[in-house]
């Protein structure tokens, strides 16, 4: 069949026609909104003029696409054979996650149609016009990091070679973009010291944000890897799981070290002990995405079952959705105002997700992600 | 080739023991500004619109005394405080916002792309956004009437004032009377100037007659020019890049020493 | 309020009194809370801690009031009566007279005691009838700790010194009481004690409502008075001789100016201004086409409502007003409206009044008032002049062009006056003649004579009057020719009683007027000179009369002529200067002085009070209603049973409406609480134009109540409820304000609470009614003893949940 049968059959399954449908509740949502504006299609208000867009779609999103810099730099600098397999599914989410956090940001800007200002207009000593541009560029790495796959599909050779031979410098373009924006997402906050709540601001939460994201972008490679090798009936990778679970745990102690540092060195534990909705959270926050992880990710137990790999993956990546949810909304919350999504707003976001896993099952199913050469289907 | 001098930094002294509560400058500000209205009930207090808004660039907001004291009333003018070296201007990525020579922050709509990343950043709560617009929603708030002053006006709010509640001057000269009142008044302010340190500075300073915690205040934020906090990131990354590629090179080098590995790609892959 | 802070800048101390903390208070130096309704204990606390102390400024009170005159050894006072001056009749609740006099000499002038020791002076009475003002007493009434009664009296007291002065402001806090003539009263006498009339910095200043309310009582606009303050003609008084001299004032006090002795050339030179050339000599000029009062008639505001109530009337003019929310008891004005058959509203936007009959309460179908809407112009699209309160008569001009079919208020009458006089010339009619026989000199005239635009300089100009023919000195020989026929009247100086000159209003002569042949236009002046440094601004605009800016001004100098303060010298004789009129060494330097006589202690001089019969200040004030000395009675409605200084709980003279419609509940326990009609800063009058402005009423959107902390948690009610307010009359829903700025007040031995309600809001706008109804829906029909005002200032209600609840 042709390519375009092909992918028609591959939403012949429930959970593709469900993707479908939440995408498409998406773009109803999306068309609303660039319709009626923002003011009547979502709850944000100017008290709390960064919502759910920003904090999922936007931050958790960037986070979660970590995978694509981790594992090209295990793979390609720490020359780390055994994640070779991997080293595709993660770029690909990767780049898909960076794209629809793109999409996400142009339809979260009050003047979607002026996206492209920030390529005009530079404003040098703005976090946000340095996650722009590293955003940007980076998808653009990606794009070229992950054409192969394309490109053997279409048996484009001739551009295929010529890509092969930039891949060095494509790997430590990515990585390097990629520290510097995920830790820039970190920066943003660095502007408000008086709002945000110092259990989580402090000079170095640039530094913060790129450690945990190293965390999450490893369990993410693990969650998507477990997920999909399952849904689509191919052989576990135990060992690469494994691997991806020892790394995430490292990644998740180096995180909590530096954390521990910096709040001891700031005194900021006292903060802890004012028994408020700060304090729960922010407790809930470690507990959930960093202590239980690294105590699961030690266990034998967990260690060798694939469910607990999950679990342990999945409870990572709950932690740092919480914490760049947390800090979006502790910087705003000083209004003493209460936010809560619209229902077109979770569209949008269900959309967006839906649309993450969507196409990554479509680019699994259609074009070569788990094995290099010819697809063996 | 001429030299041209800066033009002063203008600012302005809001003495807050001269306010009387009548809010002409709340009506002369929408008046110059052209602004509209939004729908307000009253919620037990003077106080309206409730915040800020889009339409409503500077308000006065009247407290109470505190419940079982002696009778009292407090009227407090809010607006922006066009800091020295604000949050919004250095936040905004695409340099929409600009601290304008002679003081004013000033908005440009053109170069906005909606962002609301001033809105974080402002640590006032200033910017207000147009929500309910459609296209071209603008970000809104005080514009020191920056047009008033480039033809030599004074902004609408100070010119209206019945009582002088405002001192409009010079950076230096306005602090200098700021400083002149307490000395000369000590029983009738606190001894304070808001605004001469918080966020590095501001040009709208405030002294008032009760501690400004009392009148609603912020007083959590640093003397610590808030760009300082993101540009200590952001000049870093010239070195960072320059140090994480050699880094990388190195190690990627030292570590694929022996090894092809686009050659073992095209391979049957290892498990 | 940005010249009070500058007062204080200087050292002057700002005083506020007032049953809640309000804006002006947060700018005291001292606050006083004090029960609406209690202001003449308050005051009569001070007047006695004043002469307990010795505190008067002694020469002044000798020289230049009524201190010294002995009067009637018949009258008796309050403390003899309990509660009542000699000489009340208890069935027609007035009271006669004639004990309230002076023991005359034989020249026929009152006798004095200038070292104010006789029992029957007027000092030792006033001292007698105060004597009862005691702080227990007065602390007991008003709610006001006793502490502060005496911080207040001490400090407004020190400005019995020569070298100091205290100025009082007051407005409708003062007026809207059955006793509020006495309230002003009561101050009066208290300047007069302490030597504050007619110097800088002094007198009593009435804050206004409305920004040229001034002018309309100056141009007559109220039922009893015509323009200047002319009394208008009763039906008795038949002939103007016999006007002329009832009005006279006539006195045999050799000092005294008696201005008012005048009278005939000025009633006279009105009727020339308003019959021209038709009134004569002959025909009385035209006193017979006067409209004229019946006997007792009382046309005031709350009498013609409630005679339109009893269907009296059958047409009505609301004429830039909203009396469906501005008059006391608005239930009863707005059935009263609905008994018309037919009803004129002139103004800028249709209101509760014009849009009556869709009313709350009302059925449309029932109503048979056929409602005229004429809109006029607002201030700014016209031009003319506005008379503050002190008096200054200032020209504006049209900013803009009346929009729509808008036209101004002259416009109009203009040509209600065109199409009425048609009529009466086509038709006749009972009494033509008042109508035809009127000049009407406004503009333009074209073929027909109809005016098609309004020249307002015409009219200004009719207002200064002119010389009808050339008019002569003729007490001067050869007698010397003051003006010329046709010109510009120089000022009320040179108006005459023989018909040759005119002047639609004595007291605005010389605002229009012509000098060496140059018509000037004195209101439109703008000089900025300050030459005393008290800013009189001498040269801005034009004050009446004859632009001098502080009446009574002699009382600022001694009975040499030298001013008690030099530092502040409104008025010195400087004996050496050239008089300008006389041209004889000995002028008066500084404001324009209340008439060109030398200081009183000369044998020309001249008394300082020139429009009193006696020439001074009274403090015993036989011309009112309810008695000389301000005395103490509570409100018709009250919270207290009893009076606590007297037996007479009310003031005795007031009208009483004993119908249902005016039926009035005092200690009643359904409204237990005292409430008080205010302002605020973001509304005017009755809302009508500043509800329709935008930004006024996103800043105050809703009707509110503002009560104590007290009362709010006693009745369970949070700041920022919806509220019911109810009175006898009515009731309203309201936002509460629980504000510490209201404290519940310790009266006698009880806790009397009170709140307090603006009166901007009305159901007609905004049209989904969210801005609520008038506060004129819970005060009552009854007036000042004297001037019929009504009393919206204290009146009994109750504030309930909207919920259920307990009340």
């Amino acid at each position: 069949m042709t390519f375009l049968e092909g992918v028609k059959k591959s939403f012949e399954t429930k959970g593709m026609r469900l993707l479908l449908l939440l995408v498409s509740l998406g773009i109803v949502a999306t068309l609303l909104r660039m319709f009626k504006g923002l003011g009547a299609v979502t709850n944000l208000t100017d008290e709390y003029p960064w919502g759910l867009w920003v904090a999922v779609d936007v931050f958790s999103g960037v986070a979660l696409a970590a995978g694509g810099f981790t594992i090209t730099a295990a793979v390609y600098i720490f020359n780390m054979k055994k994640y070779k397999p991997i080293t595709r599914p993660a770029i690909l989410t990767a780049f898909i996650g960076y794209s629809i956090v793109v999409v996400g940001l142009a339809i979260d800007i009050g003047k979607p149609f002026s996206a492209w200002h920030p390529m005009v207009y530079w404003n040098y000593r703005s976090v946000m016009f340095e996650v722009v541009m590293c955003i940007t560029l980076y998808t653009t790495v990606l794009l070229f990091e992950f054409a192969p796959a394309f490109l053997e599909r279409v048996k484009w050779h001739g551009a295929l070679k010529v890509i092969k031979k930039i891949t060095y410098p494509l790997v430590i373009a990515g990585i390097v973009l990629s520290f510097l924006h995920q830790s820039s997402l970190g920066g943003f906050y660095l502007i408000a010291p008086a709002k945000l709540n110092h259990l989580w601001w402090t000079p170095n939460l640039p530094y913060m944000f790129y450690l945990s994201a190293i965390a999450a972008g490893l369990a993410m490679v693990a969650f998507e890897g477990i997920v999909s090798t399952r849904g689509l009936k191919r052989e576990s990778e135990t060992e690469i799981v494994q691997g991806l679970g020892r790394g995430t745990r490292i990644a998740l102690l180096v995180y909590l070290i530096a954390k521990i540092a910096d709040m001891s060195y700031r005194g900021n534990w006292p903060l802890l002990l004012d028994w408020n909705k700060a304090s729960f959270f922010w407790s809930a926050e470690i507990l959930i995405g960093v202590l239980i992880p690294i105590a699961l990710f030690s266990m034998k137990s967990v260690k060798e079952s694939e469910n607990g790999q999950l679990m342990a993956s999945t409870l990572v990546i709950i932690g740092v959705v919480f914490n760049r949810f947390n800090m979006t909304f502790f910087t705003q919350a000083g209004s003493g105002t209460f936010y809560f999504p619209s229902i077109w707003e979770i569209f949008v976001t269900l959309g967006l997700l839906s649309a993450i896993v969507m196409f990554y099952r479509l680019a699994v199913m259609h074009l070569p992600v788990f094995h290099e050469g010819p697809l063996n289907r | 080739m001429t030299t041209i001098t800066q033009p002063p930094q203008k600012a302005v002294l809001v003495d807050l023991t001269r306010c009387i509560g009548c809010r002409s400058c709340q009506v002369a500000c929408k008046s110059w500004n052209e602004r509209s209205v939004k729908k307000t009930v009253n919620q037990g207090v003077y106080t309206n619109p409730p915040k800020l808004n889009s339409d409503t660039y500077t308000r006065i907001e009247f407290l109470e005394g505190a419940s079982g004291q002696a009778p009292a009333w407090h009227f407090i003018k809010d607006q922006c405080m066009h800091c020295d070296d604000p949050a919004c201007v250095s936040a905004c990525p695409v340099g929409a916002f600009k601290k304008l020579p002679n003081g004013p922050v000033n908005y440009d709509y053109d170069k906005c792309i909606g962002c609301r990343y001033c809105m974080i950043a402002c640590p006032f709560q200033v910017p207000k956004y147009e929500w309910e617009k459609r296209i071209f929603p603008w970000v809104r708030k005080c514009t020191f009437c920056s047009d008033r002053q480039a033809d030599n006006l004074t902004p609408a709010c100070i010119k209206i004032c019945p009582t002088k509640t405002m001192f409009f001057g010079n950076k230096e000269e306005v602090l200098a009377e700021a400083k002149k009142r307490l000395a000369e008044h000590p029983g009738k302010y606190v001894n304070y100037v808001y605004g001469e340190k918080e966020a590095g500075g501001t040009s709208w300073m405030y002294i008032a007659a009760v501690p400004f915690e009392q009148l609603g205040f912020n007083m959590n934020i640093p003397a610590k020019k808030l760009p300082e906090n993101t540009w200590a990131m952001l000049r870093e990354i010239p070195f960072k890049v320059v140090g994480f590629v050699t880094a990388l090179s190195l190690i990627a080098v030292f570590r694929n020493r022996g090894s092809n590995p686009d050659a073992e790609s095209t391979h049957k892959e290892e498990n | 309020m940005k010249w009070i802070l500058k007062a204080q800048e200087r050292g002057a101390k700002l005083i506020v009194v007032d049953p809640r903390f309000t804006q002006t208070a947060t700018k005291a130096d001292v606050y006083a809370s004090m029960r609406s309704g209690t202001d003449i204990p308050f005051l009569g606390g001070m007047i006695k801690y004043i002469l307990d102390n010795n505190l008067i400024f002694k020469e002044y009170v000798i020289k230049y009031t009524n201190a010294s005159f002995l009067v009637n050894p018949d009258y008796k006072g309050p403390g003899e009566l309990d509660g009542l001056f000699s000489g009340y009749d208890e069935k027609t609740r007035k009271y006669d007279k004639k004990t309230w006099s002076f023991q005359m000499d034989e020249n026929g002038v009152p006798k004095k005691d200038p070292s104010l020791k006789d029992p029957h002076c007027v000092y030792q009475l006033m001292k007698k009838h105060y004597s009862r003002y005691t702080l227990d007493k007065v602390s007991g009434i008003t709610g006001t700790p006793k502490d502060k009664l005496e911080e207040v009296y001490k400090l407004y007291a020190s400005t019995g010194k020569p070298n100091k002065a205290g100025t009082e402001l007051y407005a409708m806090g003062w007026t809207q009481h059955t006793v509020g003539t006495q309230n002003i009263r009561a101050m009066c006498i208290i300047q007069l004690l302490l030597g504050n009339m007619g110097i800088a910095g002094g007198g009593i200043n009435a804050l206004r409502g409305e920004g040229n309310v001034q002018g309309s009582t100056d141009h007559g606009l109220l039922f009893h008075i015509l323009p200047g303050y002319l009394a208008t003609p009763t039906a008795s008084i038949a002939t103007l001789p016999a006007y002329i001299e009832k009005y006279t004032p006539k006195t045999k006090e050799p000092k005294s100016v008696n201005w008012w002795s005048n009278r005939g050339k000025y009633i006279t030179s009105y009727l020339k201004a308003i019959y021209g050339s038709r009134a004569t000599k002959e025909n009385d000029f035209g006193y017979a086409w006067m409209p004229k009062l019946d006997e007792g008639m009382n046309a005031s505001w709350l009498m013609i409502f409630d005679q339109m109530f009893k269907g009296k009337f059958e047409g009505f003019f609301a004429w830039g007003q909203n009396p469906a929310c501005s008059g006391a008891n608005s239930n009863k004005t707005r059935q009263a409206l609905a008994k018309l058959k037919w009803m004129v509203n002139v103004n800028l936007y249709d209101n509760e009044t014009g849009s009556f009959w869709k009313g709350p309460g009302m059925n449309p179908k029932d109503i048979q008032t056929e409602v005229f809407l004429l809109p006029c112009a607002s201030s700014v699209e016209k031009e003319g002049s506005l008379s503050n309160s002190g008096r200054w008569v200032q020209w504006r001009y049209k900013a803009i062009e009346p929009i729509g079919q808008s036209k101004p208020d002259a416009e109009i009458a203009n040509e209600l006056y065109f199409r009425v006089k048609s009529l009466y010339q086509k038709e006749g009619g009972k009494f033509p003649a008042p109508i035809l026989n009127i000049t009407w000199n406004y503009g333009e005239k074209d073929a027909q004579g109809k005016i098609h635009e309004i020249n307002v300089h015409n009219i200004a100009k009719e207002i200064n009057g002119y010389y009808l023919e050339d008019v002569y000195d003729k007490t001067a020989t050869p007698p010397k020719l003051l003006g010329k026929k046709g010109e510009l009247c120089a000022s009320f100086v040179y108006l005459q009683a023989d018909g040759t000159t005119s002047s639609g209003c004595w007291i605005y002569s010389q605002s229009y007027t012509q000098k060496e042949g140059k018509i000037i236009n004195m209101m439109a002046r703008r000089g900025k000179d300050d030459p005393t440094g008290l800013g009189l601004f001498s040269g801005w605009a034009w004050a009446w009369p004859v632009n001098r800016r502080i009446i009574y001004n002699r009382a600022s100098v001694d009975p040499n002529g030298n001013p008690w303060d030099p530092k502040r010298a409104l008025l010195k004789w400087d004996p050496v200067k050239e008089d300008p009129a006389s041209k004889k060494p000995g002028t008066w330097v500084g404001d324009i002085p209340d008439g060109p006589a030398p200081p009183m202690a000369t044998e020309k001089g001249k008394l300082p009070f020139i429009m009193m019969a006696t020439g001074v200040g009274h403090l015993f004030g036989p011309g009112m209603a309810e008695g000389p000395f301000p005395e103490h009675y509570e409100a018709l409605e009250c919270p207290l049973e009893e009076n606590m200084l007297s037996k007479q709980r009310i003031n005795p003279t007031i009208k009483i409406f004993g119908d249902e419609a005016g039926a009035v509940f005092s200690c009643d326990m359904r409204y237990p609480l005292v409430a008080t009609t205010y302002r605020v800063s973001e509304h005017w009058q009755t809302g009508v134009m500043t509800r329709h402005e935008p930004w006024l009423l996103e800043m105050q959107p809703q009707m509110f109540v503002e009560m104590s902390e007290e009362l709010a948690k006693e009745k369970n009610i949070k700041n920022g409820e919806k509220v019911m307010v109810k009175s006898g009359r009515g009731e309203l829903w309201a936002i509460a304000i629980v504000t510490t700025r209201f404290k519940p007040f310790k009266i006698g031995n009880s806790t009397v609470h009170q709140v307090g309600l603006p009166w901007h809001f009305g159901w007609q706008y905004p049209v989904d009614g969210s801005g609520g109804d008038s506060a004129n829906l819970l005060t009552p029909t009854v007036g000042d003893a004297n001037t019929m005002i009504p009393e919206s200032k204290a009146f009994m209600v109750n504030v309930v949940k909207i919920t259920g609840g307990r009340t």
